[in-house]
């Protein structure tokens, strides 16, 4: 079904998604705006000069990864794919673990503003440093696509305007936002939406249990929302469930929009406890959508064809209250969701516009800003040409392509000292080669790709692939090996000095 | 969009505010910026002995996490698996919630939660023992 025909077949009072977009959008702007005037370096603009602290930065990061995937997604798929969507939530929350363990404090401590800073600092190479650009800007303008399917679907179903208002309403939005305040005013934005999404969806969710319970109406009924029986998709085979777990647990890590907030740290062992919040904010918010999800196997089970499971979260406030009661807990949810493709899609904006200023218009701040619509014009276009099915799954395809590409690079980067700089990007061209053109393949195909897991799901062959490609072609450019290797390996690892350590080596003599 | 600096007075004038800076290198072309390093971390990263500190850090680092990475792996499979091997778990209810839903929709969260707070504070063990050791040295 399309975004227009769901919308059609499933329309709320309209009063209600306009009352709900509105007020996200406002505040939105409203937090952007205030953020601006206290945006005064281009440190702020870019990083926030690194100075958030770990509990704003998590809400900030919990903000800004969860999406449309998460708030409506993950309750869609429950709808039709039961347990097996569980593993959606599980690998969008454990990729913070592999975050952690791997990638946050050592990144931090990198010094660098982006991933490709990263991979120039480590390898020395200026050809490296414009492959993974070309990369980061690749993933970052796949993953706002979803994003504006997800706001077409809300935008119709709300409001009945037709499906390209919503793409093109969280366009304007986000890139009025981005332009005017950066890093500095998207994060007190990004923090703002991680608590209104969880309400979004803890408040209805509440109110729900509760008029259940008071009712004696089925919250379970009994158990039989949890019979397979009640899924309209087949079983997803072993190899499918781990190689989407495998894609979203090492996808998490090459993420640009979450990897650019870790760099607003102000040192490694906060980067640490940021990533520990994160950990804990997203757990309790992924409750949520599975509950939503496991009360639409009863509530909504009309919806449960594709295209119109995503809507799952929005249409079952609406199911167990009538009148005011319904309407207000849909605009509950309808903001939600909407803040959902908002902050998502300004943090890959924003991180995409840093990537792309400077890479081509020589990192001023009004670079940025010409970057910041040129990386929301083309997801924009694509997302119009294109129809979403399911959007936790489109997703996912993301997350196996940046699992494939940028996350070696980076534990290599980090870990290896024998990465070099053809090594790195014979990987990352192998991995973005494979996954890319399976993912491709598969969607051209259609239907006839049902059955080809591997080619649907390719992660768990092209991680190993592109690990493989970069460490063989390293090994055999030994001589290539950057001579400054030890040193940034010591500075990725070594802790910062503590604050009273630090004032006073400044006084002392150098030693070289 | 328009540029607001017009709107306001001089930055410089407060001097609790940093000055507005307009930045315009190009980073292609700049160097990895240096920041401010304790005379000990560049002992470290300059000296042998200090190089071998560090490597043994790195390594003591990477072996916490992928032990921490490989333990929680290790359960995530093994919840498909046992579900496998023993499918008369999943007819175990509780309040009417069958056993495969609890364990993937709540019990895995705990888990990673408490796998990363295991490895927040040994990671920053580590920590402090390499910056001990380079204190007496």
């Amino acid at each position: 079904m399309r975004a227009d025909e769901v919308g059609d077949a499933f329309g709320l009072n309209p009063a209600v998604g306009y009352a709900a977009l509105l007020l996200v959008a406002v505040t939105t702007l409203l937090i952007g705006i205030y953020g601006l005037r206290i945006s005064r370096t281009t440190g702020d603009f870019y990083v926030a000069s690194r100075t958030v602290r770990p509990w704003w930065n998590a809400s900030a990061i919990g903000g800004e990864y969860l999406s449309a995937a998460s708030f409506l997604g993950v309750a869609g798929l429950i709808l039709i794919s039961g347990t097996d969507a569980l593993w959606f939530p599980i690998g969008y929350t454990a990729g913070y673990l592999m975050l952690l363990l791997f990638v946050a404090a050592p990144l931090r401590r990198s010094g660098a503003y982006t991933i490709p800073d990263f991979a120039q600092a480590r390898l020395e190479s200026l050809a490296a440093r414009r492959i993974t650009s070309l990369l980061v800007i690749v993933v970052g303008w796949l993953y706002i696509v979803p994003q504006l399917h997800g706001a077409a679907l809300t935008v119709s179903i709300t409001t009945g305007l037709p499906a390209w208002v919503g793409p093109l309403a969280v366009v304007v939005v986000v890139c009025a936002g981005v332009m005017g305040g950066g890093m500095r005013s998207i994060t007190f934005v990004q923090a703002f939406q991680y608590w209104l999404k969880l309400t979004a969806l803890a408040v209805p969710a509440v109110f729900i249990l509760l008029r259940l319970g008071v009712e004696g109406l089925p919250v379970t009924d009994g158990g039989a929302a949890f019979t397979a029986d009640l899924n309209t998709t087949a079983g997803a085979s072993l190899y499918s469930t781990s190689s989407l777990v495998i894609a979203l647990l090492f996808g998490t890590l090459g993420l640009p929009h979450v990897l650019v907030r870790f760099y607003t740290n102000p040192d490694g062992a906060s980067a640490r406890r940021t990533t520990l919040i994160v950990l804990a904010l997203l757990s309790v918010f992924y409750l949520f959508p599975t509950l939503f999800g496991i009360l639409g196997r009863i509530y909504t089970p009309d919806l449960a064809v594709p295209g119109a499971a995503d809507a799952t979260v929005l249409m079952l406030p609406g199911r167990i209250f009538d009148g005011a009661a319904g309407d207000a807990l849909t605009a509950f949810v309808t903001a939600g969701a909407f803040a959902a493709f908002l902050s998502t899609s300004s943090g890959l904006v924003v991180s995409l516009a840093g990537v792309v200023s400077q890479e081509f218009f020589s990192g001023s701040v009004r670079g940025f800003r010409r970057a910041a619509v040129l990386s929301t014009l083309v997801p924009l276009v694509l997302a119009l040409l294109t129809d979403s099915l399911a959007l936790a799954g489109s997703v996912g395809s993301v997350f196996a392509f940046t699992a494939s590409t940028l996350c070696p690079l980076l534990l290599l980067g980090i870990w290896w000292r024998g990465l070099t700089d053809a090594g790195a990007v014979a990987g990352m061209l192998a991995g973005a080669v494979l996954c890319g053109g399976s993912i491709l393949t598969a969607a051209l195909l259609g239907p006839e790709a049902a059955s080809l897991d591997w080619l649907r799901q390719p992660a768990l062959w092209t991680v190993p692939a592109a690990f493989l490609v970069m460490i063989v072609v390293s090994r055999a450019t030994r001589g290539r090996r950057p001579a400054g290797t030890s040193r940034v390996l010591a500075r990725l690892h070594t802790p910062e000095a503590p604050e009273h350590r630090l004032a006073g080596s400044r006084t002392e003599p150098s030693v070289d | 969009m328009t540029t607001p600096e017009p709107h306001r007075p001089p930055p410089a004038t407060d001097p609790r505010r940093p000055a507005r800076v307009r930045v315009t290198a190009p980073r292609t072309s700049a160097k990895p910026s240096s920041g401010t390093y304790p005379v000990t971390r560049e002992m470290a990263e300059h000296s042998a002995v200090g190089e071998v500190v560090v490597g043994s850090l790195i390594r003591s680092q990477l072996r916490l996490a992928l032990v921490v990475a490989g333990g929680f792996l290790i359960i995530l499979i093994g919840i498909p698996v046992l579900l496998g091997l023993f499918p008369s778990i999943r007819e175990v209810t509780v309040f009417t919630v069958p056993v495969p839903w609890l364990l993937l929709g709540l019990g895995v969260y705990p888990l990673s939660i408490a796998c990363a707070a295991l490895y927040v504070r040994s990671a920053s063990r580590n920590e402090k023992r390499f910056q001990d050791l380079i204190d007496e040295g």
